[in-house]
């Protein structure tokens, strides 16, 4: 009976200890999606800068403009 | 489902633009009230051509004055008017980017956003004018060097230093071409005794108005008031006496592009004397401004393809990536 209780508390132990090193990892995990997000929002924020993502709106406005005006 | 705006709401003029279409709406921010009933009689154009001519009940107004709504009422039925002529409904409500000098104050943007919300915008984002103004005229400010850009509206002048998607310097005055035309006006009822409505003022400034002598200097016959006999009469007037008048305001905007040169990191500054300086907006077309900028600033100035539109596209722009280039709007985190 005794024998029992001692596995089991060990069981616990063990359980236990298992759930802080998953709750650990995750958070690691998360904190590291996180600092992969700001790098990618980043690369996202330039490339919709870049002079390809701005062909559609605006070069295509100067090119509506010439062509009113060549007409 | 609405198309999702972008709207450059100037002192001058009112862009809109519209998400996949380009710029839809192009006229003067100017709407005109009847004073006994509030009701709206005319917008842009129309009310333009009212403005100095209208009879008592009549009011021809700007809502906006540098860059801030002086009337928020008027202000709100002008973007609900602007809002419904492009095809915005009750039941469709879009998502707008609006443009706004970066000189306003807290209670000046909440005045923005509330009024375009009131007038029927599911969300309302701002966006600072140098910022979309750069994104407007082609900079490339996805790079790593320093771009300066110089936005000379109706009622502000604003110069900005943007690298790698955001604003490194920027200094903002609340002067622009509205403060050259009253000058004119005033000088005229001084040294000519005539008195000229802001239409015509606005005629002298693109007809023979500059910032620097030029062989090109004209003169030019102005038709007013004369003040003490209160009958119509005629003065001349010369390029050189126009530019002695608008010299306050000119260099007031000529000393905010100094001030802004000067905050900007070495590292930056040495890009602008190989790059230049980009000019847009309305004010910054008036005669000889980039030359006397350039040689006051040891730095060329270069006017931008599109000075007018500029502000307008860079904010559509935004309006066409809204996810990625959330971080732009005001009051975001980024």
């Amino acid at each position: 009976m005794m024998a029992m209780g001692i596995l089991t508390t060990i069981f616990s132990l063990c359980a236990a200890t298992c759930g802080a090193v998953l709750l650990v990892l995750v958070f690691l995990d998360f904190r590291k999606t996180r600092i992969d997000d700001g790098i990618s929002a980043f690369r996202r924020h330039i490339d919709a800068l870049s002079p390809q993502a701005r062909r559609d709106s605006i070069v295509r406005h100067d090119d509506d403009s010439n062509m009113g005006r060549s007409k | 489902m609405a198309r999702d705006l972008a709207i450059d709401l100037g002192t001058a003029n009112t862009l809109v633009y519209m998400k996949g279409r380009g710029i839809v709406l192009n006229e003067p921010s100017v709407i005109a009230v009847n004073r006994k009933s509030g009701e709206v009689l005319a917008t842009g154009h129309e009310a333009w051509d009212m403005i100095g001519r209208t009879p008592s009940y009549i009011v021809a107004v700007r809502p906006l004055r540098g860059g801030a709504i002086t009337d928020f009422d008027i202000t709100e039925r002008m973007i609900r008017l602007l809002l419904q002529r492009v095809g915005v409904s009750r039941f469709t409500r879009p998502k707008v980017v609006i443009c706004v000098p970066s000189a306003i104050t807290e209670v000046e943007r909440r005045a923005v956003t509330d009024a375009t919300r009131r007038a029927g915008a599911s969300d309302a984002q701002l966006i600072e004018q140098p910022m979309a103004a750069a994104i407007g005229a082609n900079l490339p400010i996805d790079e790593p060097v320093g771009n300066m850009i110089i936005d000379i509206g109706g009622g502000t002048s604003e110069t900005a230093v943007i690298s790698l998607g955001g604003v490194v310097a920027l200094e903002a005055v609340r002067v622009g071409s509205f403060d050259i035309d009253a000058t004119i006006q005033s000088y005229v009822r001084r040294e000519h005794g005539v008195a000229i409505g802001e239409r015509t003022a606005e005629e002298i400034k693109i007809h023979i108005g500059s910032a620097e002598p030029s062989p090109e200097d004209q003169s030019a016959d102005i038709r007013g008031r004369d003040l003490v006999s209160g009958l119509p009469k005629t003065v001349r007037l010369t390029a050189e006496e126009v530019r002695f008048a608008i010299e306050e305001p000119v260099a007031a905007i000529v000393m905010s592009v100094k001030r802004c040169l000067s905050k900007a990191p070495p590292e930056l500054a040495q890009d602008f004397i190989s790059r230049g300086i980009y000019l847009v907006g309305g004010g910054g077309m008036l005669r000889g401004l980039a030359d006397r900028i350039s040689r006051e600033t040891s730095v060329p100035v270069l006017m931008s393809s599109q000075p007018l539109e500029a502000v307008v596209l860079g904010a559509g722009h935004c309006i066409e990536n809204y996810q990625s280039l959330r971080g732009m709007f005001m009051g975001s985190r980024r």
